[in-house]
């Protein structure tokens, strides 16, 4: 072995404390941004494509369809303020759990497929939520969306925060994102997170090695759902409104894209994605009406050249000049 | 609500076809590809939506709606080829997502090419003067160019089926589907076969646009619930069947037909539902065969 | 005669219009090493992948340990004692060998805990160390199984089938594609594995099997041709005709 390489260490630091590295830079992030509005946004689709990204990178399952959960996510915690009033923790508790709900469903339908048609079927199963969604103006405002999801202030340990307040609603929402992570982080350094990853593998082994992949499919997919949803239940709080863009397919394609962009099956990847993303987006719009030109460009060259996504071709090339270096050495 | 006679769900069901007849074309293009290929191109309602612009725009420029219809599918399938030759080409081999995801990005692309073309609000449709009118169908009055499209399609898919079955490129087409070792080995370059394949699937998506052009708004967004709904043909049918794709796609548009008659809201969901309870009983789809989806 | 562990009944199998399998009755018994062997085209893949649960048969019943497994799902055989090594590889490629075998020695302890710490499983990864080194993969187990040599994969999936702590072992063409060098390795191992659990393998080469196993089972065109030891099966006529008769 060669003498420890000081930036190796502190990668090597960095992947054994990944929640808490993740954790510190979202801290410090509102700071390093233009405005607090874009970190807000980074930070909820951060979060929505770290849940995407434990059933595309982690079990090797392309979904299409995953805007039904952070949708469902958002409108169920918008519905449950607007219409039962209820505070807004418990109406992120609802949402959330609606979402797993839906994806409970969802995934039953969908395991039932595999390759490239569960793809198609998750597609056409997160149009149904749409649809449906859609029609129930009473409830969901249709195609104006759910306007009053108004939360002013909010009370924590006796404490009045001002929700209003940009910066103090981005450190709430971070506590949820924070737990969030730190769940995703757990399964994925469990017994059942070396499970999806040989599922991704190699199914047909998986299976012979005495695992039910049905099974095994069906609780990552609901666990993906429930952080998804998460992300969209903040994301209400965030807005006050719940547009029907929620639950578009758009909004299922974004989620791919992030992932991509940023490096599938990886830890780190989803938010580098979602912020390269988002930053992205908000430059480009200020000066041109085609940013989906551009975002469809950028994504071909990704598939095209850069598979492993921005940090995790970092990663790669890293790893491959550092062992270069150690056998010149 | 006005009373349901057995001439009203005649006509409904005739309404129902035409509108299946698009979905069949949708599925056989889909199928066409990923028999051969194993891509499922995302970007086939994007091929149907600029398929749709350039049938309207042709229409404009020629005056004439036969014109429209040989250049629309020639420009689209161009437009395929080159696709496939300089974006999917380098990702065979290189696992089943990622022509997938390519195509996805492709498709936004395409939207945003026809917003930058034709603005952002679409073009306006209407029917070709050739094929104006209502004729007497026996049980009421139906619009001429409805059964033109039952005609068209009709047509399209004793085309392709004698392409398919009686043609020496067929003959390839149909061994490359079950095998694609088989075609090199008889010393066919397959790549041209690909080639061609994409091409013509696309061109088929470009021609139901088209063809669906007069029927609904021509905008660029159009292409995604058109998309959601292929997928839905084909999964009904099962992948990789011709007779699926046509039998699927009639079935999807009489069951969306007949639910709008009845329960006009539930109409979109309609044919989703005919979906989840297909996989529930069938998962590999009426034609499909077992094993093919797990 | 030692007791019965696994038996065929009746067993069929189509696809479609093609009958792979017909009506194939035989029993394996405890501790024999056996081997199927048959020409190209005989049907032993299908009736491996019956044995080993990966197709249900279309008619016919299987019986392990006396019990009626007849269309369990796949996943139930390593948990009841059956495993198999594929013909085809069959590792998780961007895993490392150690992982490999570690994924493969956790069904037994944990399957769907997604809460607990992968790291606090220390007997399993304790028990992936001894079965690497049982199959001579010891020094490789940080590599990425993808990156192994061909061989090298063949010993990593039949490390992983061990993990399971089978009674029986089914191994589809385990020397295929090898090197006469690795063949004669992997031919020691199977011999030393068979002292302790029951092993069937599948072959195609007859010449190998017949100084290794105590009994074989010839199928020809999905059908049962004979059954004996190595030296009936030499003698009977049947099996001359149709290994001479393919060339």
């Amino acid at each position: 072995m060669t003498q420890a390489n000081p930036i190796s260490s502190a990668i090597a630091l960095i992947a054994q404390h990944r929640v808490a590295a993740v954790l510190i830079f979202l801290l410090l992030f509102p700071l390093i941004m233009p405005y607090e509005a874009l970190a807000l946004n980074i930070l909820i689709f951060g979060l929505y494509a770290v849940g995407f990204n434990l059933l595309f990178g982690y079990t090797g399952l392309l979904s299409f369809g995953h805007a039904a959960f952070f949708g469902v996510g958002s409108y169920l915690t918008g519905i449950t303020i607007v219409h039962f009033g209820l505070p807004w923790w418990l109406a992120i508790v609802a949402g959330t759990a609606a979402s797993g709900v839906v994806g409970l469903l969802i995934g039953f339908l969908a395991i039932r497929t595999r390759g490239i048609y569960f793809s198609m079927v998750t597609l056409a199963l997160g149009q149904i939520v749409y649809y449906a969604f859609y029609k129930a103006e009473r409830w969901t405002g249709g195609e104006n969306g759910l306007r009053g999801v108004t939360v002013e202030e909010i009370n924590v340990f006796g404490l009045t925060l001002d929700f209003v307040n940009p910066l103090t609603k981005y450190y709430v929402l971070y506590v949820f994102v924070a737990l969030a992570l730190w769940l995703v982080s757990r399964i994925l350094a469990s017994p059942f997170g070396a499970v999806i990853e040989s599922i991704r593998e190699n199914e047909n082994r998986t299976a012979a090695c005495g695992y039910d992949v049905a099974r095994a499919k069906l609780l990552i997919f609901t666990l993906s759902a429930v952080i998804c949803g998460l992300a969209g239940a903040l994301r209400a709080l965030h807005l006050s409104i719940v547009p029907i863009d929620s639950l578009h397919y758009l909004l299922s394609g974004q989620a791919v894209m992030m992932c991509l962009l940023g490096g599938m099956g990886t830890f780190f990847g989803p938010f580098v994605g979602a912020a390269v993303f988002l930053y992205l987006e908000d430059v480009a719009t200020s000066f041109t009406t085609h940013w989906m030109a551009i975002v469809g460009v950028v994504f071909m060259v990704f598939v095209l050249f850069f598979p492993k996504g921005i940090w995790g071709t970092l990663v790669q090339r890293w790893q491959r000049w550092n062992n270069h270096s150690v056998v010149t050495k | 609500m006005a009373e349901i006679t057995l001439q009203l769900l005649m006509l409904q069901l005739l309404t129902g076809l035409a509108l299946g007849a698009v979905y069949a074309l949708l599925a056989i293009g889909l199928s066409l590809i990923f028999g051969m290929l194993t891509v499922v191109n995302f970007a086939h309602g994007a091929f149907f939506m600029v398929g749709a612009f350039l049938g309207v725009y042709f229409l404009t420029v020629t005056g004439s709606f036969w014109f429209s219809l040989v250049l629309t599918p020639t420009a689209v399938g161009a437009i395929g080829l080159l696709c496939e030759r300089f974006l999917v080409r380098p990702l065979y081999g290189r696992g089943i997502d990622y022509p997938l995801l390519l195509t996805f990005g492709l498709s936004y692309v395409m939207v945003e090419a026809m917003r930058v073309i034709f603005g952002i609000d679409g073009v306006p449709t209407s029917t070709p003067s050739e094929l104006r009118g209502v004729v007497n169908v026996g049980f009421g009055m139906f619009p001429l160019y409805r059964l033109f499209l039952i005609a068209a399609t009709a047509v399209i898919v004793l085309a392709l089926w004698l392409f398919i079955e009686k043609t020496r490129y067929g003959l390839i087409i149909r061994a490359g589907s079950r095998d694609n070792e088989i075609v090199r080995v008889l010393g066919i370059d397959i790549s041209k076969i690909w080639l061609l394949v994409f091409g013509l699937g696309t061109a088929i998506a470009g021609l139901s646009g088209l063809l669906a052009a007069p029927t609904r708004a021509v905008n660029p967004e159009m292409g995604i619930p058109v998309l959601a709904e292929s997928f839905v043909v084909t999964v009904v049918g099962g992948m990789g069947s011709l007779v699926g794709a046509v039998v699927a796609g009639l079935l999807v548009g009489v069951v969306f037909s007949m639910t709008s008659l009845f329960a006009p809201e539930y109409a979109e969901l309609s044919i989703f539902v005919l979906m989840a309870v297909v996989l529930l009983v069938r998962p590999q789809g009426l034609f499909g065969k077992a094993g093919l989806m797990g | 005669m030692s007791e019965p562990i696994l038996v065929a009944e009746n067993l069929s199998r189509r696809f479609g219009n093609f009958v792979a399998l017909n009506n194939v009755s035989c029993t394996f018994r405890q501790g024999q090493l056996t081997a199927i062997i048959g020409p190209n085209g005989a049907g032993k893949s299908t009736f491996f992948n019956l044995l080993t649960g990966a197709i249900a048969p279309s008619q016919g019943k299987i019986r392990f340990d006396g019990r009626d497994i007849t269309g369990i799902a796949q996943h139930e055989f390593a948990r009841i004692g059956i495993a198999k090594s594929f013909q085809i590889t069959n590792v998780f490629k961007q895993l490392s060998a150690h992982e490999n075998v570690r994924v493969a020695a956790q069904m037994r302890a944990s399957r769907f805990d997604f809460l607990r710490s992968r790291a606090s499983l220390t007997a399993v990864s304790k028990n992936a160390d001894t079965l690497l080194e049982r199959v001579g993969l010891a020094a490789l187990g940080k590599r990425l199984a993808g990156e192994l040599a061909h061989g090298q994969q063949r010993s990593l999936e039949i490390a992983m089938a061990l993990a399971s702590e089978p009674k029986l072992l089914l191994m589809d063409e385990p020397t295929a594609g090898m090197s006469p060098e690795e063949t004669s390795t992997m031919m020691s191992l199977i011999r030393t594995l068979s002292t302790e659990r029951t092993v069937i393998l599948v072959e195609h080469k007859m010449k190998l099997v017949m100084g290794l196993c105590e009994r074989l089972i010839v199928l020809h065109h999905g059908e049962l041709l004979a059954e004996g030891t190595p030296d009936e099966i030499r003698a009977n006529a049947e099996v001359r005709r149709v290994y001479l008769g393919q060339g």
